[in-house]
């Protein structure tokens, strides 16, 4: 794989034209990967679910350059219907569209080139090989005072014509003060094989709401890494729903800091795998100082050989008192080859903290089934109601009334 | 507005030093010093075979670095691994022929050996540094067909029981204190109870570090046969010391078919100064098997002492319906730090597992829970319960809690649970109302917390037990 | 017994007791009435010693200053506060935490320790004079307790510790008419020439079955009138709303 990793790196340099500087630091980027390369078991946060062996089981032949030269049809059937929205469309990692038709065009801006200026210092293998491959880096500010009128969505759509290839995207998000946007990231894929890597930093400035939703629910062969990294000042709320469901793989990695007071963020989650799926969400709320507050709830509905992972830490500074920090996982096993792993985690280092976290796993309570038939239910309809009424309390959390019903509909169509 | 002074320094009572002559094996880790230790112990070849191949794996395992207290790095080359008082060199018959000075030190930890002295009920296997000095109520145990001896003892006059049994819970391979300990063991207790005996008294080892310089590497192997039970509890003290010593154990329990094993610990090794000089380095390797079906191992433990604490007794539940308990109440002040938990591995069917955990951390303390709750795609119908509870006392202490939760298996359920506190400004209020001063109020209130832990100790140390946990958090309120 | 003098109180810079003045002699009961949120339980509190609020002014109990003395000192001085919210400490018996309590006590004022067995003779005819079943003094501290249990374990163990000054922060609600006869029953019998009481509450109720010397009323943070028992009845008739 080095030989190709080496060989596509040097066709993107000379195909693009990067500035010195960009060059400089992709080249950076790309030795720290080939050192350290995917990650595997031996490394904690990896524990649960072999990267490299994932890779290298799914994907054959994967490559890294990839032509963005030419455009590709937008299948618009992809588009969410019934919801009024803005629109970020990227086609195999190209994007084809940006169209803010509801908005004020002078308090959104959107840059498109910008350069890695900080070389990256999380020792991220995949942050390594998201900085040295990709091509655009893109940023959206939004202006001080504004609320965006409409949901973004962020259209990833992948057609037949990527195979095997590293996908890898950036996008930098900035909430000035005061200011609001919800953001749907919208994923539909009917591409095969290919590891898709995704970057996203947002910057909540004081008193700003970020509203997060993470739609995955096509079932599709591709292994998907998210880095999400949240920063949040003074007074700021960001909520992040995550429906996890459709591609092979998914990581889902948040690393959120509280910075400011009042500080608040929500992490909620459903899960629900068949097949071979295997997917992980791996949560890190720092709390930084006084008065912050998260929440954090995960439910996963795990069928055929399917295998869901939950890490969420907690991290308390001594200087953060006055902490409310909660985290719940719950996991339904529906057949023996399934698996659920956790690992909820507090690190804690004062002492005025309210922190609490559970978690759950087994079988579906078969009294509660027992009940429901002995009102008429057959066994399959029991089933399915208590699997609906386990998951739509996690989708009750979303504070957008359009969306919740947006995503309920997508839950339900696919039971 | 507070005038009482807080007498900040703990009083470890257990801090003196017995003056006593012994005899050491030169300083060092290498063969000869296992020869000298075997040799020591009269032990057989095959002993002495099976030491060595510890030693040779050994050379190619490193320390785990996983854990959260962070050591500075042990020079194994500068430790004695045998010491031993003189007098013992030949193993007296008779308790009243020991040591008059041995005699004094265990009188003064409140464990008198001698025949009109001993506690009642409860027999006790006396280690002191590398070697057992006595073991009580011997013959009395032995009409009932329990063997309660001490491991060097045992390899000499069991040693079918022995071979068949040691490192059949923690492999000699397993990781490197566990290793290291299979290579240069020194003494520790061996019982075995036979087939449907119900042992007629608590069995206990008091575990003393004397001797300064000197590691100790405790071995302990307890076997319940079928339809047995047994409850032996261990209790450890070391001298005050500006060096860090090393307690590297290994005990091994076995539970035959419904057959239960109660092992309590009340470790209170000396923790340090209150500037974090010197203190034990607890590191230790505990696992009972529940080999047979119906069988249950319980693990109480009460860990106030050690520098260092390191240790995660465990239960692989092997047998169907066998049932492993963890409940642990683990204490740290001044600079002490501790990661300790359990793992509970359900392979066989219907198995049933519990871990109730309660840390207290306090001064400048760390202090981690990490379990690992494992249960496999054959262990149907299989279930865990895990409460994990913290209270932090002062914010330049730190509690954490590190669970790993596997679950294979749709049919089994596990749970779990966690809160991290401190004891509320209304509750202490409360107390102080009605006359209990901040230290006594504090010692209430913790002692409450950890109730459902203290109620599992056998009586006699539960008094014990509760006056340890608050003489450990003196001077941190204030 | 009891001498405050111009006492002032803040909590986060947010004034609620302001030239506060109130004497209560030995062996007298007084009463305390006024509206939610009128500063009643912060009294209670501060003359408890719990923290957390600026205070200023002078209260002198048998002539010391109070504000030099420690929660648990004003205790073994004689000083016990019925709770408003009596709390739930888990794990801790509720024999044992009284044992505990009244041998610290006893012990600061250089008297006996009380044995398990004197002191278990002594809980069973208190448990007995205040219809408290036995049974909850084993269980844990107010753990799973009624709102009316919680109150009558707080006047059992005023009955136990026989204070000087007893301060009831509206004991009385929560309780029905049978409870609340016992819990008078209870401060009635502690009454003597050298026992005050303090009694805080919203309810003439109470006041029919323990007579006060003196009722006061409280609002905004001072005392705004008082007088005898009958004052009572008057605002019972009229309501704080129209008192003024
Ligand atoms: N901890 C606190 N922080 C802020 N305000 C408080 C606090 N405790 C009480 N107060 C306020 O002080 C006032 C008096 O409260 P309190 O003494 O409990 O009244 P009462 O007992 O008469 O109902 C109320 O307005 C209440 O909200
Ligand atoms: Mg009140």
């Amino acid at each position: 794989m080095e030989e190709q990793l080496k060989i596509d790196f040097e066709k993107l340099l000379e195909k693009s034209n990067f500035s010195k500087k960009n060059i400089e630091i992709k080249r950076k980027n790309f030795n720290n990967f080939i050192e350290k390369g995917f990650p595997n078991k031996r490394e904690e946060n990896w524990k649960f679910s072999d990267l490299n062996q994932i890779i290298s089981k799914n994907i054959k032949n994967l490559s890294f350059y990839n032509d963005l030269s030419k455009p590709n049809k937008i299948d618009q059937s992809t588009f969410i219907a019934g919801l009024e929205h803005n629109k970020l469309i990227f086609v195999n990692g190209r994007i084809e569209k940006i169209e803010f038709d509801y908005e004020e065009k002078n308090n959104i801006e959107i840059l498109d080139d910008l350069v890695l200026e900080k070389p990256n210092n999380a020792n991220n293998s995949l942050l390594f090989l998201n900085n040295a491959f990709v091509s655009k880096f893109f940023k959206l500010i939004v202006k001080k005072n504004y609320s965006l009128k409409k949901p973004l969505v962020i259209y990833n759509i992948t057609n037949k014509d990527l195979v095997s290839k590293s996908v890898n995207l950036k996008f930098d998000i900035l909430l000035e003060e005061n200011s609001s946007l919800k953001l749907i990231e919208f994923s539909n894929d009917k591409s095969t094989t290919n590891f898709i890597n995704i970057n996203y930093n947002f910057d909540v400035q004081k008193n700003s709401i970020l509203k997060n939703y993470k739609i995955d629910n096509n079932s599709n062969s591709n292994i998907k890494y998210y880095f999400n990294n949240i920063s949040q000042d003074t007074n700021s709320v960001s909520e992040i729903f995550l429906l996890s469901s459709g591609s092979e793989f998914i990581k889902n990695e948040i690393n959120c800091n509280l910075n400011g007071k009042y500080a608040s963020a929500f992490v909620n989650g459903v899960f629900l795998l068949n097949g071979s799926k295997h997917h992980e969400i791996k949560t890190n709320i720092n709390h930084l100082v006084e008065n912050t507050k998260s929440y954090q709830l995960i439910k996963s509905v795990l069928e055929d050989e399917s295998k869901a992972v939950y890490q969420g830490k907690i991290f308390v500074d001594s200087k953060a008192q006055k902490t409310d920090g909660y985290q719940l996982s719950k996991a339904i096993l529906l057949n023996e080859n399934t698996e659920f792993n956790a690992k909820p985690e507090l690190e804690i280092y004062a002492d005025d903290v309210k922190c609490s976290h559970g978690s759950s796993s087994g079988s579906l309570n078969e009294d509660s089934i027992f009940y429901l038939m002995s009102r008429g239910l057959n066994y399959k309809e029991a089933k399915k109601l208590l699997i609906n009424g386990f998951l739509l309390d996690v989708v009750e959390k979303i504070t957008d009334s359009e969306i919740k019903n947006l995503i309920k509909n997508i839950m339900s169509l696919k039971q | 507005m507070r005038e009482k002074q807080i007498d900040k320094l703990k009083d470890y009572k257990y801090g003196f030093t017995t003056d006593i002559e012994n005899i050491r094996a030169p300083k060092g880790l290498n063969k000869e010093v296992i020869e000298f230790i075997s040799k020591a112990k009269k032990e057989p070849k095959w002993m002495l075979d099976w030491r060595m191949k510890a030693f040779e794996r050994l050379k190619n395992l490193k320390e785990p670095n996983w854990q959260k207290p962070k050591y500075p790095k042990i020079d194994y080359q500068d430790i004695y691994y045998y010491s031993a008082p003189k007098s013992t060199s030949e193993k007296p018959k008779n308790i009243d022929e020991l040591d008059p000075k041995l005699l004094e030190t265990y009188k003064k930890l409140g464990i008198p050996l001698q025949e009109q002295q001993r506690l009642n009920g409860i027999a006790v296997d006396a280690v002191f540094d590398s070697v057992s000095v006595a073991t009580t109520f011997k013959d009395k145990l032995n009409e009932v067909g329990v063997i309660f001896c001490s491991i060097s003892e045992a390899i000499q006059k069991h040693p079918e029981l022995v071979k068949k049994y040691i490192g059949s819970v923690i492999p000699l391979t397993d990781h490197y204190f566990a290793t290291l300990n299979s290579a240069v063991f020194t003494d520790g207790s061996f019982v075995y109870i036979p087939p449907g005996v119900r042992c007629p008294m608590e069995l206990s080892t008091y575990f003393r570090i004397n001797a300064s310089q000197t590691g100790q590497f405790e071995r302990t192997l307890i076997i319940a046969d079928k339809g047995s039970y047994v409850s032996y509890l261990e209790g450890c003290t070391a001298p005050m010391r500006d060096e860090n010593q090393l307690h590297a154990a290994n005990v091994e329990l076995v539970a035959l078919d419904d057959a239960e094993i109660k092992y309590s610990t009340v470790q209170n090794w000396y923790p340090g100064d209150e500037d974090g000089k010197g203190g034990i380095y607890n590191f230790v390797t505990k696992r009972g098997l529940c080999k047979g079906i119906n069988s249950k191992i319980s693990w109480t433990q009460v860990e106030t002492g050690s520098a260092i604490t390191w240790k995660y007794p465990s239960c692989i539940l092997q047998g169907d319906n066998s049932i492993g308990e963890f409940y642990s109440i683990a204490i740290t002040n001044n600079h002490q730090k501790a990661d300790t938990g359990t793992k509970m591995i359900h392979l066989g069917k219907n198995t049933k597992s519990k871990i109730i955990s309660k840390g207290i951390s306090a001064g400048f303390s760390d202090m981690t829970y990490r379990g690992l709750v494992d249960i496999s795609s054959k262990a149907k119908n299989s279930t865990n319960y895990t409460q994990c509870d913290s209270l932090l006392m002062g914010n330049k202490c730190g509690a954490h809690t590190v669970p790993y939760i596997k679950n294979k298996n749709p049919e089994s359920n596990i749970a779990h649970e966690a809160t991290t506190s401190k004891i509320s400004e209304e509750q202490l209020h409360y107390c102080q109302q009605r006359g209990l001063n901040p230290e006594e109020a504090v010692g209430l209130i913790v002692n409450g917390f950890c109730k459902e832990v203290l109620q599992q100790l056998p009586m006699e140390f539960a008094v014990e037990a509760q006056k340890l946990v608050g003489i450990s958090l003196e001077g941190s309120v204030g | 017994m009891l001498k405050i003098k111009n006492l002032k109180a803040d909590i986060d810079s947010k004034s609620i007791l302001n030239n506060f003045n109130l004497e209560i002699k030995p062996g007298e009961v007084h009463a305390i009435m006024g509206p939610n949120g009128s500063g009643k339980s912060t009294l209670s509190n501060i003359l408890s010693g719990k923290k957390g609020y600026k205070v200023s002014g002078e209260v002198l109990f048998e002539n010391k200053n109070l504000f030099e003395l420690e929660t648990e000192e004003r205790a073994h001085k004689g000083i016990f506060l019925a709770f408003q919210y009596p709390l739930e400490i888990p794990g801790v018996n509720t024999n044992i935490f009284l044992k505990t309590s009244l041998n610290a006590i006893r012990k600061a004022n250089g008297e006996k320790e009380l044995d398990a067995i004197e002191f278990l003779k002594l809980v069973k005819l208190k448990a007995k004079n205040l219809k408290f079943d036995e049974e909850k003094l084993n269980r844990q501290l107010n753990v799973g307790f009624s709102g009316g249990e919680k109150k009558k374990n707080e006047i059992l163990q005023m009955s136990i510790l026989n204070p000087k000054l007893s301060i009831l922060d509206e004991t009385d609600s929560g309780l029905d008419i049978d409870a609340l006869k016992t819990v008078a029953a209870g401060v009635n019998s502690l009454r003597k020439n050298d026992n005050s009481f303090l009694i805080i509450t919203h309810y003439q109720r109470l006041l029919d079955y323990i007579k006060p010397d003196y009722v006061h009323v409280l609002m905004n943070g001072k005392i705004i009138k008082s007088g005898g028992p009958e004052l009572a009845l008057e605002l019972e008739n009229k309501g704080y709303e129209n008192f003024n």
